[in-house]
């Protein structure tokens, strides 16, 4: 077990090693100089020169590669051009609404999606059935940003009981917190809790008709231990690989979504980033998130162990 | 008189609502089942042998299910009983087995949680005297080290070994009626006749009723007290095994009989089958349902059925020219005699 999470560990270097090469080039081609972004349209072309060379922009591209490559091997991963300050504490300062909102959208869409699913599954056929495919078709169609609109022109402009946009932090109150929040997790969770509803559905109806589901039943067994105990834990097996996969559109769907409703996380640091050419911001956030999504799906595939003991590792 | 039997299968009827209409798979079957006998149910595949055992631990999918007819189980009638009363007899009164071992048992839980777990539910017993109970069950089905076993899961251990748990499980609660469903065709033929022994033994200890279903008539001799043959949702015959094997009445049963391969037997010599095909459900024939298959149908069996009717100590066929059958099978004898 400990061979194989030290296993998985090195393998992510290579992988980051690959995103920190092509993020750098990318946003290196992309055309736009960041020291006349900074100076602004009435710099002279001296001023514009002597702070690329301050910057180090003046250096090959591949000695900046290296230099970068360099310093974050070392931990730190560079200074932002524009806010002036480090890197990370740039990320951290903005990783708060992005946190609330991620881990809001996921766990609203979970605990909806998941209960609607079984129930789906277990009233196939009926018009419950249809009536939350239907939903959940619409849920999966329709885009991100406008549901984020219909959501905003609703609650926000005609019953005026969530405000439009804007972020309050954790520190004035939860309910103050959760208000800003209800409608960009329920925009970003949609699509997510789609997808989960019709795998739950589809996953729960394939084990319902398994041979140890009758068994379960001919112990007599309650229909609900028979649905919770012997279904639900088989049924889940494919649910968690969803939920590992819909974390990576989460984050990128976090990102539009900050920008509609104006929330001061992640996604509007690296929107903001590339319209100024903030290199170091650019690259080292991407790299984090990157960071972040591969160690999330090793806790997956770790979780896999304990739910399905047939991919359990080392077992005695 | 009424509690002679443990269990009487009374013209049940089982429908299943279908897209195309109603489906009745189980039509008019009656048997009884007594302490201590081993029932055989055979026919062919699709003759409703699974959906009448299902019926009698009341299994199927109810709001697509309409049963008819009595299932008298200790004297209750079992399709009148709620489905809370059900709970109580399921899995501790009356135990299945079924056909495929292999995914018979869920995957993700060991295989002593899921002998336990009956024994806790139907026995009230705590989870440690329930772990040790399902060790003995364990032992008495013949698995080696059992206190080992318990830990592991399904996909850890063997088909045969898989067989076995299912047994301990069905068996956990000392149920009066045991019903297995094909217990053995997916097993190998050593393996088989382990399992066998072990239901017939355990059979002896409990006191059970068994309801054997198979479609091996190799099976039926070696366990079986007495056989009904199903055909196509009906009871066609039922005897003795003795009877049975030696002077079948229904011309499907002969069929069938003849259709086991000998041991001695000339070997270039083609096996015998029954002509045709099972007609579908939706498309059941008029007369007799054997009728269109049968070399000796008659004007009479193309437009009339026939009843299941008593012949003498113990068999019972359904059929218009059992009779005249009969009449022909002892001249043949005779002329083989002479
Ligand atoms: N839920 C259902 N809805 C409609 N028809 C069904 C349903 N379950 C079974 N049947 C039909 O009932 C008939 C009897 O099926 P059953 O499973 O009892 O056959 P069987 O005798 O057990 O055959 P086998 O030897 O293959 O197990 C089949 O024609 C089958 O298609
Ligand atoms: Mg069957």
């Amino acid at each position: 077990m400990k061979a194989y999470i030290i296993k998985r560990v090195l393998s992510m270097i290579p992988v980051l090693f690959l995103v920190a090469i092509f993020v750098f080039f990318l946003i290196h081609f992309i055309p736009g100089d960041p020291a006349s972004v900074m100076l602004g349209p009435d710099a002279t072309p001296e001023e514009i020169d002597n702070l690329r060379s301050e910057l180090g922009l003046n250096l090959p591209i591949y000695q900046q590669f290296f230099q970068w490559t360099a310093n974050i091997l070392q931990g730190n991963l560079g200074t932002s051009l524009y806010m002036n300050m480090p890197v990370l504490e740039a990320f951290i300062s903005h990783i708060g609404p992005t946190l609330s909102l991620a881990l809001l959208a996921q766990g609203v869409s979970v605990l909806i999606a998941i209960p609607i699913g079984v129930l789906a599954a277990r009233k196939r056929g009926t018009s419950v059935d249809s009536t939350f495919m239907l939903i959940a078709m619409l849920g999966m169609s329709i885009p991100s940003f406008l549901l984020a609109l219909i959501l905003m022109l609703v609650f926000g402009v005609k019953l005026q009981i969530l405000p439009v946009a804007g972020y309050e932090s954790l520190s004035s109150g939860i309910l103050n917190h959760l208000k800003y929040l209800i409608l960009p997790a329920l925009s970003l969770g949609a699509i997510q809790a789609a997808v989960i509803t019709r795998m739950t559905r589809t996953s729960m109806i394939d084990i319902l008709s398994t041979n140890y589901i009758k068994t379960a039943r001919a112990k007599g067994l309650r229909e609900r231990v028979v649905i919770y105990k012997h279904a639900f834990r088989n049924a889940f097996i494919p649910i968690l690989t969803i939920l590992g996969e819909t974390f990576g559109s989460l984050i990128t769907g976090a990102v539009v979504t900050e920008t509609v409703f104006n929330l001061p996380g992640i996604g509007q640091l690296v929107m903001n980033a590339i319209t100024r050419r903030d290199y170091a911001v650019i690259q080292g956030t991407i790299l984090i998130i990157a960071l972040t999504y591969l160690t999330l799906n090793l806790l997956i595939d770790l979780l896999y162990g304990v739910v399905d003991p047939r991919v359990r590792l080392n077992r005695k | 008189m009424g509690n002679q039997y443990l269990l009487e299968v009374n013209e049940l009827k089982t429908v299943f609502s279908s897209e195309s209409g109603p489906v009745t798979a189980v039509d008019g079957v009656t048997f009884n089942v007594k302490h201590g006998e081993v029932l055989g149910l055979v026919g062919e595949s699709g003759c409703g042998k699974s959906v009448t055992a299902e019926s009698i631990m009341r299994l199927l999918n109810e709001k697509h299910t309409k049963y008819d007819g009595e299932i008298n189980f200790n004297g209750r009638n079992l399709l009148s009983l709620t489905n809370e009363e059900m709970l109580g007899i399921r899995g501790n009164k009356i135990s299945m087995i079924f056909q495929d071992a292999m995914t018979s048992l869920n995957p993700v839980y060991t295989i002593g949680d899921q002998i336990a777990e009956t024994i806790m539910i139907h026995q009230k017993m705590k989870k440690k005297e329930a772990y040790n109970k399902a060790i003995d069950m364990l032992k008495l089905t013949g698995i080696p080290s059992p206190e080992k076993r318990i830990h592991e899961y399904p996909h850890e251990i063997s088909g045969g070994m898989r067989q076995r748990v299912m047994i301990a499980m069905a068996l956990s609660c000392k149920p009066s009626l045991l019903i297995a469903d094909e217990p053995t065709t997916a097993l190998d033929v050593t393996i088989q006749a382990q399992i066998l022994d072990v239901i017939n033994e355990l059979k002896e200890e409990l006191n059970m009723g068994v309801i054997m279903i198979t479609h091996d008539l190799g099976v039926v001799a070696e366990v079986c007290t007495r056989v009904v043959v199903m055909y196509l949702g009906q009871v066609i015959e039922e005897a003795d095994v003795d009877t049975l094997f030696s002077s079948p009445l229904h011309p499907y049963t002969k069929g069938l009989l003849k259709s086991i391969p000998k041991i001695d037997g000339d070997r270039n010599k083609k096996l015998h089958t029954i002509n045709g095909v099972v007609p579908s459900l939706n498309n059941i024939p008029n007369g007799c349902r054997f009728a269109p298959r049968c070399t000796y149908a008659t004007e009479e069996c193309l437009n009339e059925a026939p009843l299941l009717q008593v012949i003498k100590d113990n068999q019972k066929v359904r059929c218009w020219n059992y009779r005249q059958l009969l009449k022909e099978e002892v001249q043949n004898n005779a002329t083989t005699i002479i």
